[in-house]
């Protein structure tokens, strides 16, 4: 299987590629947002800002979108979950569009949302396949989907609840950063995309 | 929210180093060895803190932070030596989740702003290393040993006005000495910052630890020496945590 890590030029993609490498799947980083499509998994990473992001793949936005609305499976992850939105507060340009909602500021006094909190009403056969209970964020932002069926699990920062995982067609977000939630993470992680894949 | 228990590397030249009141350094170990070691024991995250001062030891910290990269899976803070967002794009494309800057920002804050606005703020965290003056707090920088006249919650204040998303906030009086950490120092930044505030500096037991949580008020905890030298364990820290109502990540 072909997992290919879209890269928008901000930070660390290593971890996430070896989190990925579970000895049979051909892991690789593409910068070109058109050559990445040309794979069996699409990954977007969840690094960066919105604004920044989304200039990156303004080019390629509408072959991204309809390569996933053809079915092409893609995981994203925090940044790259919001990317799978229509928009965001935190900064200008179009998110992909593949799920209706808009990226709004945690309702919180501390913001950004940083360190490890628990996973709720986790609903998607991934957390059967692969138990996570808890895991590591560093989000600001959060996505509210139009359409609370989407969500496939909820976590709570302070009073603002928010979903933890979205599921639609062949693409699937997580907010959180299973990459860095030890290995129980990885295990999720590896499920998740091994499923996509499949 | 759970609290976070985080360890903190020294390294100097690729090796972990530790020392009292930023002096009187000894090798400990190897960061990667370690970093490993303490993700098992519970550790929510690591730390690496390069002070180097040649270009050799920076080099090799880009070699270590990738080595570290591929064996860690809990979040890599990399902080030392990291002067412009070209620095700090190398230690991100190295390996690392965030980057912590200290000096710099001092000498030019813009290059907060400019980090978070390229990488994002969860990228970047403030590294405050203050020292007590009167009822205040003083801004020291170069690992401790060139006095500001900044104010440590003023700082604090603007590094996130500029975007910084996390406080890592060390009290130079008590880095080493282990009677437990500035309590009213970690307290006073909390109160004027709305991102998460890592209290460090002091450490000397489970229940230092606890009281920066319950009467400092701080996010999470950066420990060092008294993991290092075998005094306690993550899981111990971790259970005295547990017994004070503090929730936290339990340890596998």
């Amino acid at each position: 299987m072909r997992v290919t890590i879209l890269d928008y030029g901000a930070g660390n993609l290593h971890s996430l590629a070896k989190a990925l490498d579970d000895g049979t799947s051909a892991v690789r980083v593409d910068a070109d947002p058109i050559g990445a499509l040309s794979t069996d998994v699409l990954v977007l990473p969840g690094v960066g800002a919105f604004g920044h992001a989304a200039s990156r793949l303004a080019p390629a936005r509408a072959a991204i979108r309809d390569a996933i609305q053809e079915g092409l499976p893609c995981v994203g992850i925090c940044l790259g979950m919001q990317l799978l939105f229509s928009e965001s507060d935190e900064g200008d340009g179009a998110g992909l569009d593949v799920i209706d909602g808009r990226v709004t500021r945690l309702r919180a006094r501390r913001v950004p949302h940083i360190g490890w909190a628990m996973i709720d009403e986790s609903s998607d056969s991934a957390f059967t396949r692969a138990p996570l209970d808890v895991a590591y964020y560093a989000n600001g932002f959060a996505c509210r989907p139009t359409r609370p069926d989407v969500v496939r699990a909820w976590s709570v920062h302070e009073n603002d609840r928010f979903p933890a995982m979205v599921r639609a067609g062949s693409a699937v977000g997580v907010q959180f950063h299973p990459e860095k939630s030890s290995r129980a993470g990885v295990a999720f992680l590896r499920a998740l995309v091994r499923d996509a894949g499949a | 929210m759970l609290t976070r228990l985080i360890v903190c590397l020294d390294m100097r030249d690729g090796r972990v180093v530790k020392g009292v009141q930023f002096e009187g350094l000894r090798d400990v170990g190897d960061p990667v060895e370690l970093a490993a070691r303490y993700e098992i024991e519970g550790a929510d995250e690591v730390v690496f803190l390069d002070i180097s001062a040649s270009v050799e030891g920076r080099a090799t910290l880009l070699g270590t932070v990738r080595r570290a990269a591929d064996v860690l899976f809990v979040p890599l803070t990399v902080g030392g030596g990291v002067r412009s967002v070209d620095d700090v794009a190398q230690v991100l494309r190295a390996g690392a989740d965030k980057v912590s800057i200290n000096t710099a920002a001092i000498a030019r804050p813009a290059l907060i702003t400019e980090c978070a606005e390229r990488f994002g703020s969860q990228c970047v965290v403030a590294s405050i290393d203050a020292r007590k003056a009167g009822d205040r707090w003083r801004v020291w920088t170069h690992g401790g040993s060139v006095r500001t006249e900044l104010d440590a919650i003023e700082w604090a204040r603007e590094c996130v006005a500029r975007g910084a998303g996390e406080i890592l906030l060390t009290s130079i009086d008590r880095d080493g000495a282990r009677r437990g950490y500035d309590l009213a120092l970690t307290r006073a930044v909390v109160d004027h910052v709305s991102v998460p505030v890592i209290a460090s500096g002091g450490a000397g037991s489970a229940e230092h630890v606890r009281d920066a949580v319950l009467e400092g008020g701080a996010d999470a905890v950066l420990v060092a020496g008294i993991l290092h030298d075998g005094l306690t364990t993550v899981r111990e820290l971790k259970d005295v945590l547990v017994r004070a109502h503090i929730p936290v990540r339990a340890v596998a």
